[in-house]
């Protein structure tokens, strides 16, 4: 069965723009130009995948206010921000909500095909037995590449989807720098330079919640960041 | 000029105060001169009047009207206040007057005058003769064989007596009478009451005679005579029916008219001759005033009425001249200022004619000094002077005082405005003395609210840059998503260069709005910084590393010291004024140059040099360098530059307390930037 994407965007030609590539990988493809009818056709039948632009028509938060609102409807649906905005906040903002990702527009179709497909793929790996095969482990870290999903000592990390490639990237190979570009090539993310190394922290913080005494990720400045064990 | 000295040269136009009160008290002085003229002018007429009323009292003989003439021998008599000494010298006459010369027509020079003092009359006569001719002895008026002075005066009822002096030698004498004998020849006997001294000199002889007032009538006739027949001058009563007449003072008309006159004043009766017929009072009465008043009379100098053009008064002291008198003997009145005879002093002279019968008889002439008036005026204006200095003064310190202050207003004014604009482009909106009511409250209100558009402009310029990234966003987005769809469509090996090509377009387009919303994205991670205590030495040589990676045409040195070099800050901001002062050496570094990168602890901070290679920085430049949106290069090349780099290095180093600073190396071959940042 074709999966279901809903993309929310006010601007019609980057709205066809997006659903007609995701058509073209097999998606079946809902627009919608406000929050209004969004969340009418939401109520009536969720779709698999949300991609939604934060500032909405003369909503210039209306992309929030859905993500919560959808949310609500359902814990699982996974969720992609994709906005003009690329502040450090409304990334925040957004992945705080409940959002899975949080994509510039500046990416390319090509590139969010590449997170869609990814993100089908983890909720798919959640549904399936696992496969210890594709676990990486590094001291405390288990990486499950196939759903996704991160633990430091067995406790679960929630990271948004470039963050969990970020942190993918890093501990397959341990003590080798990765500049910012390796990161985003691995992310399928363009981001800037402040991003990747907000994107950093927020990740070095969700670890010292766990683990106060978490310094796996060590920055080189100048160069990138690399895993420490 | 500034405006303290335009003010201060505007105050002394009050200097032209104390000039109007010298114009003021010199229109005071003519106005005063002519009330003094009028009044003197009514005082003289009074007196004229009076006088004419008592012509007995004035006039020796009131129906006498007969003219002066020297050369007939007329003599006038001067008045002597005391009695001479009979001694040959008129000296002791008190009369300023020269003797008058005896009509003569053989060159016998003799001279003669006359004194009266109530009882005698007194004859002076001066003989010019070296040779003396000795009187023998046998006196007789026939023998004239010796130097001989005659003398024949008519008396009151008309007879006549006839004298002669001559002495053997010199000594008193008495006067000798010719009396006719009775075979018709004259006796001389001795005059006893006619008393004379004969003086011997070395140009001739003296005679002072002394003669009673009952022996004199109105007519006499001298005759001076050489002993040896060698001239003679003067006439006798033979030869001369009319002799000369005396013109006598009035007796007791010097008090009459001191009766009449005022301390300061003169007053003097003249008759048609203009011969003084009584004098009273002096003109140089005690004036009131501080002796000190001359110290201060010195503007006198620039202020003085002008008096060199009034005539000199005569100095002939029986007789009077001038415009007066002539007027009033003519039957005008009239007043005059003159200068006193041989002084500069100035005297109001008034004459008035005294009319007996319709017809004038003499004049009455007052004198009263000037110096009053000059005292007086000069009183008032001392003071007048002494008050406009005094405001003038006062209006000039007060100018200047509150010249001084419109210029510190204005001054303040001037430093705001000229550091309203600081050098990172903020607008300081408030500016000093905008509470005033004046024009300079209202200037300072007008830039107020320039400055206010000024920021209002300024703000959107900078927020410019960021609106646009934020707003050509979408629409780039548009078109790369439109190229990536039309590439998933399939293209042809022909149409997709130009696919390529228009997204190498947008490629550009991208780091151009990167560019441009740069130092919006620093401010804003400024804003966000977590600060951490970190090592800045192991910072450095990381970075170091990473951009000769980065740079592999660059050749970068790094100098540090041995020990960690621990600084309270953010690094990735750190990291990021690195790039971009690398970045910038970079692009103005040449091929073969070196950048040197050190750091250095120095008083209380550390000292981090980039140096590069290359061109220097142009001297107006280094102010500026740091300021947000200014670029100055002269080559071009593919990167977008927006004059934000180094802009963003000054925020992240003021961020941390420091500060950056752009100099010339001192060889000039290259560039130093030197970023300062505090010690723990």
């Amino acid at each position: 069965m074709k999966k279901s994407i809903a993309i929310v965007e006010d601007e019609p030609a980057l709205r066809e723009n997006y659903a007609a590539a995701l058509a073209r990988h097999g998606y079946t493809i809902k627009t919608y130009a406000n929050r209004k009818t969004a969340m009418q056709a939401f109520s009536a039948h969720l779709p698999d995948l949300a991609i939604i632009d934060i500032s909405l028509e003369d909503e210039a938060e209306g992309g929030f206010d859905l993500c919560r609102d959808l949310r609500a409807l359902s814990a699982e649906l996974p969720i992609i921000f994709l906005t003009a905005r690329d502040s450090e906040l409304d990334a925040v903002s957004g992945l705080r909500l409940g959002a899975d990702d949080f994509l510039t527009k500046d990416v390319s179709l090509p590139h969010l095909a590449a997170r869609v497909a990814a993100l089908f793929r983890r909720i798919d790996a959640l549904r399936r037995p696992g496969n210890a095969a594709e676990v990486v482990r590094r001291g405390a870290l288990s990486i499950d590449a196939e759903r996704m999903q991160t633990t430091w000592n067995g406790t679960p990390v929630t990271l948004s989807l470039t963050e969990f490639w970020i942190v993918h990237a890093l501990a397959r190979n341990p003590g080798h720098v990765k500049n910012r570009q390796q990161l985003m090539d691995a992310a399928n993310v363009v981001l800037d330079d402040n991003t990747i190394t907000s994107h950093v922290k927020r990740m070095r913080r969700k670890f010292q919640q766990i683990d106060p005494a978490f310094d796996a990720i060590q920055t080189v400045y100048g160069m990138g960041y690399r895993w420490v064990e | 000029m500034s405006i303290r000295l335009q003010l201060l040269m505007v105050a002394l136009t009050t200097l032209v105060l104390p000039w109007a009160g010298c114009q003021y008290a010199r229109e005071l002085e003519t106005a005063l001169r002519d009330s003094q003229e009028q009044s003197l002018l009514a005082s003289a007429g009074t007196m004229a009047n009076a006088l004419s009323a008592q012509p007995q009292r004035v006039f020796r003989d009131p129906d006498d009207t007969a003219a002066f003439s020297a050369a007939r021998g007329d003599l006038y008599v001067y008045p002597l206040h005391s009695q001479p000494l009979l001694d040959g010298y008129r000296e002791d006459w008190g009369v300023a007057a020269d003797p008058t010369p005896l009509p003569t027509t053989t060159g016998y020079a003799a001279r003669v005058q006359a004194g009266a003092d109530g009882r005698y009359l007194y004859l002076y006569i001066e003989v010019d003769d070296t040779h003396f001719d000795a009187e023998p002895g046998d006196v007789h008026p026939e023998h004239d064989r010796f130097d001989r002075i005659d003398l024949t005066m008519q008396r009151q009822d008309g007879t006549r007596g006839s004298y002669f002096f001559a002495t053997g030698a010199q000594g008193p004498i008495a006067a000798q009478r010719i009396v006719h004998g009775g075979n018709d020849r004259d006796e001389a006997t001795e005059e006893p009451r006619i008393q004379a001294y004969w003086l011997q000199t070395s140009a001739g002889y003296h005679v002072e005679a002394r003669i009673p007032s009952s022996f004199v009538g109105s007519r006499l006739w001298i005759e001076a005579q050489d002993g040896r027949g060698n001239g003679k001058a003067g006439a006798d009563s033979i030869d001369t029916p009319d002799g000369g007449r005396l013109f006598f003072t009035t007796e007791g008309l010097n008090g009459l008219l001191g009766t009449f006159i005022r301390g300061g004043t003169r007053a003097t009766v003249i008759d048609t001759n203009a011969l003084k017929l009584g004098v009273a009072g002096n003109v140089s009465a005690d004036l009131p005033g501080d002796p000190d008043e001359k110290a201060e009379s010195w503007y006198r100098y620039f202020m003085a009425v002008d008096t060199s053009s009034f005539p000199q008064q005569s100095s002939e002291p029986g007789r009077l001249a001038g415009n007066s008198v002539t007027a009033a003997l003519a039957g005008q009145p009239h007043a005059e200022w003159v200068r006193g005879p041989g002084t500069q002093e100035l005297l109001l002279t008034a004459a008035a004619p005294i009319m007996i019968d319709g017809r004038t008889r003499g004049a009455v002439f007052l004198e009263q000094a000037g110096d009053q008036l000059l005292v007086l005026r000069d009183r008032a204006v001392s003071r007048l002077f002494n008050f406009t200095l005094l405001a003038t003064a006062a209006s000039v310190i007060v100018m200047f005082g509150f010249a001084t202050w419109i210029s510190l207003r204005i001054g303040r004014l001037r430093d705001a405005a000229e550091s309203a604009v600081s050098s990172d482009g903020k607008i300081r909106l408030d500016m000093p003395e905008s509470a005033g009511t004046d024009e300079i409250g209202a200037l300072s209100r007008g830039f107020e609210r320039l400055l206010a558009r000024l920021n209002e402009h300024t703000q959107y310029l900078r927020t410019l840059g960021g609106k646009l990234s934020h707003e050509l966003r979408t629409p780039l987005t548009i078109v790369r998503s439109s190229l990536d769809n039309l590439e998933s469509e399939g293209l042809r090996d022909d149409q997709r260069h130009y696919v390529t090509r228009a997204r190498d377009g947008t490629q550009r387009l991208q780091s151009i709005l990167s560019a441009l919303g740069a130092a919006a994205r620093v401010e804003e991670s400024i804003k966000q910084a977590e600060v951490v205590n970190f090592d800045l030495r192991e910072l450095l040589s990381s970075a170091i590393a990473a951009y000769r990676d980065g740079f592999p045409q660059a050749h970068i040195a790094l100098e540090t010291p041995p020990d960690p070099c621990f600084i309270r800050g953010a690094p990735d901001l750190l990291v990021q004024l690195l790039d971009k002062l690398i970045e910038n050496a970079v692009d103005f570094c040449p091929a073969a140059g070196v950048i040197t990168v050190r750091l250095e602890r120095t008083m209380g901070n550390y000292a981090l040099q980039v140096q590069n290679d290359g061109p220097p920085i142009p001297l107006a430049l280094h102010g500026r360098l740091f300021e947000s949106l200014f670029e100055q290069r002269q080559d071009r090349d593919d990167k977008p530059h927006f004059g934000l780099g180094l802009y963003i290095v000054r925020l992240v180093a003021e961020f941390h307390g420091g500060t950056a600073v752009a100099d010339n190396r001192a060889d000039g071959g290259g560039a130093i930037f030197t970023v300062t940042l505090p010690l723990i």
